[in-house]
């Protein structure tokens, strides 16, 4: 009841600041960008010029799969920064302008107010990521070949974990500290320290968040779920609950 | 490159989904009381840098 009034209230927030409209539409061609681009590359390097007589240009055309794989590359980068610029105000924003206050002067229950929040942030950026993803899997098929329509659900529903995990983090992060630019830098700290160590450890951790796209990668081109896939979305399904749990803990016993 | 050789059915999704951002960030910056800075420069940045302008302004422009 309680949960659902503040999911609610921050749903008709997002259509009044229009991030129901523009988020969707980033998503959209952040998706289809790079596709595109690639496509017309060699064109692009033709009528620019400045290649010597008789130089030639060759570009292998991705496979399908791979070119559909680029709308993920896409969202690994920009998405994830466009995820934390959305979210870096979602409690430290209230925090910093006593919204917070407010809301708590009445009997809601912390781990209510932390998950709403995150439950209505995560609706819109999946919602977004879908459409994007949708119409990078559109554009895949029409200029380079056939991707099926599962493998696009697949890695939907895999990629989703991977930027729920991000959003996760970030809501955590949003409890710390009551300037958001401390939590748009913090945040994205905290993703990147998890694909460095993920990098140099990554014959130990082979659970690791961190392993997500590259694993996802290998969805792509075989369709085949992996263990160490299986693995990874475990580790980082537990890591969200953790991370969840400590925000709803740091809020509780921040001092005012 | 020719004009002939691009394939609009193509690339015209993306340019209309481009000027329905422009056109909803030009709609609120007109309709919102104030902005952080001038109202001016952010119709500027808008127009002129395509996709990065309108997410400037609704994340850095909009007072929250």
């Amino acid at each position: 009841m309680q949960w659902s009034v503040i999911f609610k209230k921050e749903m008709v927030e997002y259509v009044r600041n229009v991030k129901w409209i523009w988020v969707p539409i980033v998503f959209l061609i952040f998706g289809i960008m790079d596709l595109i681009t690639t496509y017309y590359l060699p064109k692009i390097i033709e009528s620019v010029g400045g290649m010597p007589e008789g130089a030639q240009v060759n570009i292998p055309t991705p496979a399908p799969e791979q070119a559909f794989f680029m709308s993920i590359g896409e969202y690994g980068t920009m998405g994830i920064l466009i995820i934390a610029l959305v979210s870096m105000g979602l409690i430290a924003g209230e925090l910093k302008s006593g919204v917070y206050e407010l809301v708590l002067s009445k009997p809601v229950k912390y781990s209510n107010y932390v998950t709403a929040k995150w439950a209505a942030l995560s609706t819109l950026i999946l919602t977004s990521l879908f459409i994007g993803l949708l119409a990078g899997w559109y554009y895949a098929n029409i200029l380079y070949g056939d991707v099926s329509f599962g493998t696009f659900i697949g890695t939907f529903l895999i990629y989703s974990i991977y930027i729920l995990f991000f959003i996760t983090i970030s809501v955590f992060v949003n409890t710390w500290f009551k300037r958001p630019g401390m939590v748009l830098f913090v945040s994205l700290l905290f993703i990147i320290l998890v694909n460095i160590i993920t990098s140099i450890f990554g014959h130990y951790l082979t659970w690791s968040p961190g392993h997500l796209s590259s694993y996802l990668n290998g969805y792509i081109h075989t369709g085949n779920v992996t263990g160490d896939l299986w693995g990874t979305l475990a580790t980082t399904l537990f890591l969200i609950v953790i991370l969840l749990f400590s925000a709803v803990t740091v809020l509780k016993n921040k001092e005012m | 490159m020719g004009l002939e050789d691009i394939n609009w059915a193509l690339i015209a999704p993306l340019i209309i989904v481009e000027m329905i951002l422009l056109a909803v960030a030009l709609i609120d910056l007109i309709r919102i009381e104030e902005t952080n800075g001038p109202k001016w420069v952010w119709a500027v940045i808008c127009i002129f840098i395509s996709l990065i302008g309108p997410v400037l302004y609704f994340i850095f422009g909009r007072r929250q």
